[in-house]
């Protein structure tokens, strides 16, 4: 009976704290917006470096995405590489939406959503009788298509062709109830601080800015829940266990045809909402922001964050949103040739992350964080 | 008595989480043949692989007086010893031919040639079908294969894992002939792993019996053909 | 009828290219079951290090000899540092250790020669070898298609008269017996990694070669698909099928391409990836691979 008080005590003050690493989470989360969305620059010795709202939206696109890589690859064991038909298919159809229908961002996502989930699930088709390095393959042929696909003649009057679709027709504008103004002054206000924060009220540009940033946090916040709940349920337990031994699952009773399917689905409609976000965050859908590249770049966020472990998906946005951002505004680091920073050195860098990390920290970023705080825990 | 050719002392060994061999101890001297007897998943195939390099183990393995602890599966067969796999030890997309060569790989002297002529002598259904592929070989021709290509690096030990495994009795006692008239012709070391423990006691000269990773019975073949123990479990009367 | 006999001369000069390349991916594939996503990328360092040393001065085809050999060496350091240490039976660290390459290679490359295309050295004659009303078949045609067949007539002689062929061979077949045989696996399959690297190089440098396209470092992205589903179509395990793959998806390119209407031009990237959907779902084992039972 003390046994039982005890336990539930502990899961009491477990869920305090879980409840507070949240909050803590949201609050610094909202910090930055507020720090950020009118400096946008940090300098580095004679390099300047944004780390604008611009550019943590576009984190939080990519972010879904590989979330979506998290479930077919890190949950399921299944190799698709092709994520950027996906997020380019969502990217497409939002912004035709947006542009050629007049209709508001969250809508979009509506038809976004099923489409994408359903044209995944056909697509996965195949992969069910297509196992491991052929699977590889495929997804990665259909990655190097996509462009093609959109920049077809046929198809111009939907996608704009190889000049692509613009959707800058389309504005968010905060609503009016947000207290964003005042929350920024009272910010402002903070001794010391207060600097970061900016000067005076905001202007409507930032608020829109801030507007979007907390609108596609909340998107983000809502798939992972989703992807959360999803892989500790039934399904999310028949998926891991065809990645452990697809065999042994088909022996013990999982379904395989309709697990496959079903994490193919989830994965390529996560795909279309980073696609709808990196979208409305950028205000064009052109064909090469779609290209294999991209999908070799998501499996570089997925890889650096952490198979199978969905924090690592935020790590993987932010690399991928940051690293080849910040090596090309990386004009002067001195004993480093001039060669070397002009060309695409992002691309080298995540290039040598992706085989560092598989070599010597297959876990990601986040494992390797875990195994740090476990051994200062062993140390107290 | 005279050093074994391979001595094994508390030898262990496992896999993942499961550990095979519990410190398993035996000899095979030279110019014997030794039988391993067991049930399915006592450890015998797992001893095989120790010996062969194959698989991480503790404890000692000696052969011809030094240890082979340290050394990787190629260098252990330069050593002279040969392993004929379970299933099919030949490779199926090369030629029978091929398959002989591969056996001499680690061999840099003049005589391969001779050698391979002398398989072909002893079996002459090789040398009918030495440009066909291995894959297209019946299973006791492959089994044949096999051990002629394990014997094609000139081995001290050889080493077989359920020779008789999937054959029919008539070619499996064929092969069993032929094990003995190779011991008595060429003096070939054999380590023999069986369920087959009629024919296996038949042409050894000593058993082992392996229960669940250790060693729980040993004697000389006769002796084991008689105990009342291994007839029931091993022998079926 | 003359348009057509011109698309399938057209079709013999790509897929000779995407037949090199392919024959580079079966030579991996048949030894480790392992797909290398950089094998491209692999070609197109070669083929610049052709570029370079023939800037130096050094002759063409010693250029091109030399630049096989640099790249063959590279690719079994490559095998050494990044690939042995894997798990061959665990594919996903190998396909991103791949991608990784593939990206790296690509940057460097990038780096060091810059974006902008550049004309690379006429391997072969220039002009036609033979010329019939509106048909003409180039000489660079011949010569593409010839190299790669004598590429695969050497790389037989290697893999069927050589120790080390033999070897190679035997690992792909029975990985176990080989080293039960006493061959020494990894430096092995760092043969085939060389071999490969070397094919992928002439094809690279062949396609560079061509008088209307130039070497640039993204010029491998399209024919690494090309040459995927070629090696597909060839089994992903025959030298003869990557051959007949890489002339098949040629034909498929030049030739279906123009006669079905409603297939636009820029879609050929995308009949290829059609052609491997198709292929890997009804005969995972290539239209002429051998076929293998998967044991559980």
């Amino acid at each position: 009976m003390l046994q039982r008080v005890q336990s539930t005590n502990e899961t009491r003050s477990e869920r305090n704290y879980q409840v507070a690493k949240w909050a803590c989470f949201v609050i610094s989360l909202l910090l930055i917006a507020f720090a950020y969305v009118d400096v946008g620059t940090i300098s580095i010795g004679s390099n300047n470096y944004n780390l604008s709202l611009i550019r943590l939206n576009k984190a939080i696109a990519y972010t879904i995405a590989i979330l979506g890589l998290q479930v077919v690859i890190g949950y399921t064991g299944q190799i698709a590489l092709g994520q950027s038909f996906f997020f380019g298919t969502g990217a497409y159809i939002s912004a035709w939406l947006i542009a050629d229908h007049s209709w508001p961002f969250l809508l979009t996502l509506l038809i976004v959503v099923p489409s994408c989930f359903l044209l995944g699930m056909v697509l996965g088709l195949p992969a069910l009788r297509i196992r491991g390095l052929y699977l590889a393959l495929l997804t990665f042929g259909l990655a190097a298509v996509f462009p093609s696909i959109v920049k077809l003649d046929k198809l111009y009057s939907y996608t704009g062709g190889a000049g692509g679709k613009l959707t800058s027709n389309y504005k968010f504008i905060a609503p009016a109830w947000l207290p964003f103004d005042e929350v920024a002054q009272a910010l402002q206000k903070i001794p010391l601080l207060g600097g970061f924060f900016g000067d005076g009220p905001l202007s409507t540009r930032e608020e829109s800015r801030l507007w979007k940033y907390i609108l596609f946090s909340l998107i983000a916040g809502l798939c992972f829940w989703l992807v959360h709940n999803l892989i500790h349920s039934r399904p999310g337990r028949a998926m891991r266990a065809i990645r452990d031994n697809e065999t042994s699952a088909a022996t013990s009773g999982v379904n395989l045809a309709i697990t496959k399917t079903l994490s193919f689905g989830v994965a390529s409609a996560l795909g279309g909402v980073g696609g709808a976000i990196y979208v409305a965050e950028v205000g064009i859908a052109s064909p090469d922001d779609f290209s294999s590249l991209v999908a070799i770049y998501l499996i570089v966020g997925l890889v650096v964050g952490g198979v199978g472990t969905l924090p690592g998906a935020v790590v993987g946005g932010l690399i991928y949103a940051l690293v080849p951002d910040w090596a090309s505004s990386t004009q002067s680091i001195s004993f480093v040739p001039e060669r070397w920073l002009q060309g695409p050195t992002g691309s080298l860098i995540l290039g040598i992350l992706l085989i560092v990390l598989t070599l010597f920290l297959p876990g990601g970023v986040v494992a390797g964080w875990r195994r740090l705080k476990s051994k200062m825990i062993a140390k107290q | 008595m005279t050093t074994p050719l391979l001595r094994v002392e508390d030898l262990k060994a496992r896999y993942g989480p499961v550990q095979v061999l519990h410190g398993i101890e035996f000899n095979v001297f030279k110019k014997e043949i030794v039988v391993v007897l067991g049930a399915n998943g006592a450890g015998k195939t797992t001893t095989l692989r120790s010996i062969s390099g194959m698989v991480e183990t503790s404890g000692l393995i000696e052969f011809d007086g030094q240890p082979t602890k340290k050394l990787n599966p190629s260098e252990i067969v330069r050593r002279g010893v040969a392993h004929v796999p379970q299933g099919r030890g030949t490779f199926p997309e090369l030629t029978v031919e091929e398959n002989l060569k591969v056996g001499a790989f680690i061999r840099t002297d003049k005589d391969i040639k001779t050698d391979i002529e002398a398989c072909y002598s002893s079996y002459p259904v090789l040398y009918e079908r030495k440009a066909q592929t291995a894959g297209s070989l019946s299973g006791g021709e492959q089994q044949m294969l096999a051990v002629s290509r394990a014997l094609m690096s000139r081995p001290q030990l050889l080493l077989m894992d359920e020779p008789s495994l999937g054959l029919a009795p008539q070619i499996v006692e064929d092969l069993f002939t032929r094990f003995v008239t190779m011991n008595q012709d060429h003096g070939t070391t054999m380590l023999i792993v069986e369920q087959n423990a009629q024919l296996a006691l038949d042409i050894a000269s000593r058993a082992y019996v392996l229960e669940s990773g250790e060693v729980t019975i040993e004697g000389r073949a006769e002796e084991l053909v008689n105990d009342d123990a291994i007839r029931k479990a091993y022998l079926g009367t | 009828m003359d348009l057509l006999l011109q698309r399938i001369f057209d079709a013999i000069t790509n897929g000779s290219t995407y037949a090199l390349i392919a024959v580079a991916m079966v030579l991996i594939f048949k030894a480790t079951t392992l797909i290398n996503f950089a094998q491209g990328e692999q070609a197109m360092l070669g083929a610049f290090a052709v570029l370079q040393l023939w800037n130096w001065g050094i002759p063409m085809w010693w250029a091109v000899i030399i630049g096989m050999l640099f790249s063959a060496a590279l690719a079994a350091g490559l095998e050494r540092a990044f690939i042995r240490k894997f798990d061959p039976t665990d594919h996903l660290p190998l396909v991103i250790i791949t991608l990784g390459l593939f990206l790296v290679i690509n940057a460097i490359a990038a780096i060091i020669w810059r974006f902008d295309p550049q004309s690379f050295p006429q391997l072969f004659p220039s002009g036609n070898a033979f010329t019939y009303n509106n048909v003409r078949l180039s000489w660079y045609s011949i010569f593409a298609f010839g190299s790669c067949v004598l590429v695969l007539l050497i790389f037989q002689t290697l893999l069927t008269k050589t120790k080390v062929g033999l070897a190679f061979r035997a690992v792909s077949s029975n990985l176990e017996s080989s080293r039960l045989s006493g061959i020494n696996i990894g430096p092995t399959l760092q043969f085939g990694w060389a071999l490969a690297a070397a094919a992928g190089t002439l094809g690279a440098s062949i396609y560079a070669a061509n008088p209307v396209l130039q070497i640039e470092p993204s010029m491998m992205l399209r024919a690494l698909i090309f040459s995927v589903t070629a090696a597909a179509l060839g089994g992903l395990d025959s030298l003869w099928g990557a051959l007949i793959g890489g002339l098949t998806i040629g034909f498929v390119q030049s030739v279906v391409v123009q006669y079905i209407p409603f297939i636009p031009n820029e879609m050929s990237l995308s009949a290829a990836v059609v052609v491997l959907l198709i292929v890997l779902t009804l005969r995972p084992s290539g239209v002429l691979g051998t076929r293998t039972v998967e044991r559980v």
